[in-house]
């Protein structure tokens, strides 16, 4: 099975968000509390000894996903052909359907979310699954005025990046297994 | 849904508002919608769009925008209208023109434009061809953006034209972001990405700014923060080391420059007896002697290396002088005219806009060069400190007002000193309320005046005010070309990718209407949308092919190779001179020294004033503000566009040691205010500010309560209208105060 990974340049991003708008406009997700997309900004030091990086945070697609594992209905799953983690809306139990929507304190990365309605189902991203069947890539990484995104399979990306996989914002864990590469920002102070 | 999708039609469009890019947008259109957006997916280089491109669709598909035309029936600026129909708002508009020119005279009628809505042909340009076909109208000069930095770029230069191509950068050993921040700015698609890559190349960037802005945390290799208003005194101590310690390149100052000497008199203290080393600078800089004498030593022996200073430090009182002496370092260690060099200035590179530099020889052109075909202005005189001997910088005619003084314009008039007696505004494209300094002064001038049209696509703080209000469609509904910002050799042709939403027209087409109702000559009204802008391309020899352009909706065009502005003066002087009046880069300018007036000096000077950090006024107002860009706006558009503007909250920046002697807390609610007004946002507590700045990023809405506290968070509450004398705007040289409301306080506890 290939997995497919998301790349990452962390020294080149500026905490601009035209990735995460671009998801939002693909996708049309008119509301507030669906960004498939996230951008977390770390700041350390003290005045004028300053570190800043900006973590661009989708779904990283696990091997070993946890919100696959404690999903009651079954609704989450890995796709055989490349590893992206789907979700059925038809199996999800929906935002007030679901007891303990354990979804969204499983993932680390926050990338589960519901929509405001009552019923409204899981979703995240799903590196634009229907960009990758034309052949293109998805959104964010075609958005991204930087050049700082790529998704390809892990392991064509572990060739022509490296085998980072931690950067500032981002700890990798061995049980889930994220399928990230990174560039990352070193932490210097200015 | 796929993109393979049969209904869904792919159209050429591109991004086009007062922002520093101008980009290319893909509209996915559907059964007349558009549904979602991409950028370029074409050849190198792509002109990627940003967030707020990337956003379009919720701007034009808001649920706020003008619909009909409207016509107020509350208070001013109370925001309550009720729609009528184009006929009746054009019949009243008309016949109020045609009063108040008969009762007040043509020069009553100002025009207030700006670059809020625009491209080469919609926006101001069919408004004032309007205005101008009815007898004329009163303008207003001094762009906010860069007023100062394009005086001191003619002062040095004699022209605009300054820049390099970004690429060449590529070529330096040291690169110097001044008051720079293109990640937020843009300035030019591609500037950030070409940055990234200097800095992957291994090239030292510094970076000088008051607050470590996402673009000195990402390129720079070093942060020197600095007070603000006190850039010209770190530039005036480099150029003190560079001459005292024999580091500048005295063969090119010999050959291209005028007036080193008298610039040396004020270095070494011969003018008024004060040596302008680097400990002098310090104390008023805050930034360490050694670290500017290092900076110094390392420009000068680092060659080439590029200066790249940026106008937001010259949007500030004597803004020019910073302009000025950045300009002059670039020219004493020779960096004018090379590969990797800068010659900073206005930084224009690519442009087919100015190919001729004449130099207008003074009382023989200097009329011509004025004139504009406007009646109200034609005859005047040149302006006091205007610029008025050479071609191609702000036009210098004494008919205009200042864009920081329309409202005390309004206000005052011929009695207050100004050219008019203001009755009547015609405003498009602009949110001059929000946008102009010293917003209250605003409120009451807008006030006062008779009548007032706004040309607008939503109900802005400045349209509360209008009598009537016109509804205006966005670049996705008309057809337009951007051109090049400021220096990339590219035009994208806007093609219409939807019908006009709800009645909202183009300004073209309000125009035509209006002006048959005014009795004009038709004008440029009698042709069409597409005639014109083939007119516009016809006159470019580097748009080849109109159609071509159309259908791909954007035209790259390659250089040989890269600019490099000066280039042949600086290796064929015999036959290329500088168009200046010396035909010399004027370290020493004699066209200011004519002027015979301390607040323009012939040579660049470190210049107090009376909202410097140390002015009196400083103990009552300890902080001071700046007013710096925002990633999720140009200027005051997109402010209301959900996608943007729930990325971060509104704030202003403060220091953690100003936030704790204040009892202020992060996200804590806070009083901002001086003598000129007051508002009430959250507070940012960084570290990234240095201590004493505060930053509110200019561009939110105004929104006063009864008191007049402003709640929108508009930073021009603010700041002062009184513009230097090269025309550089203020907003960053605002004393002011911070304390906590009495619901922030609570909140520590």
């Amino acid at each position: 099975m290939t997995q497919l990974g998301f790349y990452f340049n962390q020294t080149r991003c500026i905490g601009c968000h035209t990735c995460a708008v671009a998801c939002k406009d693909w996708h049309d997700h008119q509301e507030a509390t669906l960004n498939w997309m996230q951008i977390n900004t770390i700041e350390k030091g003290v005045f004028p000894h300053l570190f800043l990086a900006f973590i661009a945070v989708p779904c990283y697609h696990c091997e070993d996903p946890s919100c696959m594992a404690v999903c009651p209905a079954d609704a989450i799953s890995k796709r055989a052909a490349d590893g992206i983690v789907i979700v059925d809306p038809d199996k999800c139990l929906g935002r007030e359907g679901c007891e303990k929507t354990p979804c969204l304190t499983a993932c680390r990365s926050k990338s589960p979310q519901f929509g405001p309605a009552p019923d409204a189902k899981m979703q995240k991203c799903d590196f634009c699954l229907d960009r990758l069947e034309e052949g293109k890539q998805p959104i964010c990484v075609e958005a991204c005025p930087m050049f700082a995104l790529e998704i390809y399979s892990m392991e064509n990306l572990q060739q022509k990046y490296g085998e980072q996989k931690e950067a500032e914002g981002f700890r990798y864990s061995k049980k889930i297994r994220q399928a990230a590469v990174f560039t990352p920002k070193p932490e210097v102070f200015s | 849904m796929g993109q393979t999708d049969k209904d869904i039609k792919i159209v050429n469009t591109g991004c086009c508002h007062d922002c520093g890019g101008r980009c290319v947008l893909k509209a996915h259109v559907k059964d007349g919608q558009v549904i979602r957006i991409e950028s370029d997916t074409g050849e190198d280089p792509q002109i990627r769009a940003c967030m707020r491109g990337r956003a379009y669709r919720q701007r034009l598909y808001s649920p706020d925008r003008l619909q009909t035309p409207l016509k107020r029936i509350g208070e001013k600026g109370e925001g309550k209208f009720k729609p009528i129909s184009w006929e009746e708002a054009l019949t009243e508009i008309a016949a109020k023109m045609h009063q108040v020119k008969a009762t007040h005279g043509n020069a009553s009628i100002l025009m207030v434009a700006s670059g809020g809505n625009q491209g080469m042909l919609h926006g101001a340009l069919p408004v004032g061809a309007m205005l101008q076909g009815f007898g004329g109208f009163t303008r207003s000069w001094g762009i906010a953006s860069y007023e100062g930095a394009m005086y001191a770029s003619m002062a040095t230069y004699g022209t605009i034209r300054t820049g390099n191509s970004r690429e060449d950068l590529l070529n330096s050993k040291l690169v110097i972001m001044w008051g720079w921040n293109p990640a937020v700015t843009i300035w030019d698609p591609g500037t950030s990405l070409m940055m990234s890559r200097i800095r992957e190349k291994g090239i030292r960037i510094v970076a000088i700014d008051p607050r470590y802005s996402d673009s000195a945390a990402t390129f720079a290799d070093q942060w020197i923060p600095i007070r603000p208003g006190t850039d010209s005194a770190m530039l005036i101590a480099m150029a003190y080391v560079i001459l005292d310690e024999q580091l500048q390149d005295q063969a090119f100052i010999d050959l291209h420059t005028v007036g080193l000497d008298k610039y040396k008199d004020y270095l070494f203290g011969k003018e008024d007896g004060v040596h302008k080393t680097p400990q002098w600078a310090e104390t008023i800089t805050g930034v360490s002697a050694d670290v500017i004498a290092t900076l110094a030593r390392e420009y000068a022996s680092s060659k080439p290396a590029a200066l790249i200073a940026g106008w937001s430090p010259a949007r500030a009182s004597f803004g020019e002088q910073y302009s000025r002496a950045a300009n002059v370092l670039t020219a004493i260690t020779g960096n004018v005219g090379v590969n990797g060099g800068y010659a900073s200035g206005f930084m224009r590179a690519y442009s087919s806009r100015e190919t001729n530099h004449k130099r207008v020889i003074a009382g023989k052109d200097s009329e011509k060069a004025r004139s504009t075909g406007n009646p109200v202005e034609d005859g005047a005189p040149p302006r006091q400190y205007a610029l008025h001997k050479l071609f191609g910088g702000t036009n210098p005619n004494s008919a205009r007002i200042h864009n920081a003084k329309v409202f005390d314009a309004i206000l005052r008039g011929k009695e207050g000193g100004y050219p008019a007696d203001i009755k009547m505004a015609y405003i498009v494209a602009s949110n001059c309320l929000n946008q102009h300094p010293n917003t209250r002064r605003g409120a009451k001038a807008l006030k006062a005046l008779e009548f007032m049209v706004v040309h607008e696509q939503f109900m802005t703080p400045t349209a509360k005010f209008a009598d009537i209000v016109l509804p205006v469609n966005t670049f996705m509904e008309r057809n337009d070309i951007a051109p090049p910002w400021l220096g990339s050799p590219y035009y994208i042709y806007l093609n219409k990718a939807v019908d006009s939403l709800h009645a909202s027209k183009s300004d073209l087409d309000i125009c035509r209407e209006l002006s048959t109702k005014l009795d004009i000559s038709p004008g440029m009204f009698q042709f069409a949308e597409d005639d014109i802008l083939q007119g516009i391309t016809a006159s470019r020899d580097d748009i080849p092919d109109y159609e071509a352009m159309k259908r791909d909706g954007v035209v790259k065009i390659k250089l040989k190779e890269p600019i490099v502005s000066f280039k042949e003066q600086i290796e064929d002087p015999e036959n290329n001179v500088f168009p200046t009046l010396s035909g010399k880069i004027e370290i020493y300018c004699e066209h200011l020294a004519e002027m015979n007036d301390p607040k323009v000096p012939p040579i660049p000077k470190y210049m107090p004033h009376e909202e410097s950090h140390d002015a009196a006024l400083s103990k009552s107002y300890p902080l001071q503000l700046i007013t710096s860009h925002d990633k999720k706006r140009a200027h005051s558009t997109w402010h209301n566009v959900p996608w943007c503007h729930d990325i971060e909250p509104h704030s202003v920046w403060l220091n953690s040691l100003d936030a704790t002697n204040r009892g202020i807390v992060d996200q804590g609610s806070v009083d901002v205010f001086n003598d000129r007004g007051r508002l009430r946002i959250p507070a940012k507590v960084t570290e990234r500010i240095m201590p004493g700045v505060v930053d509110i990023r200019q561009g939110a809405w105004y929104a006063p309560d009864e008191e007049g506290v402003d709640h929108g968070g508009c930073a021009n509450v603010l700041t002062k209208d009184e513009p230097s004398p090269g025309g550089a705007h203020p907003m960053n040289s605002a004393l002011v105060q911070i304390e906590p409301t009495p619901e922030g306080a609570g909140r520590k506890k």
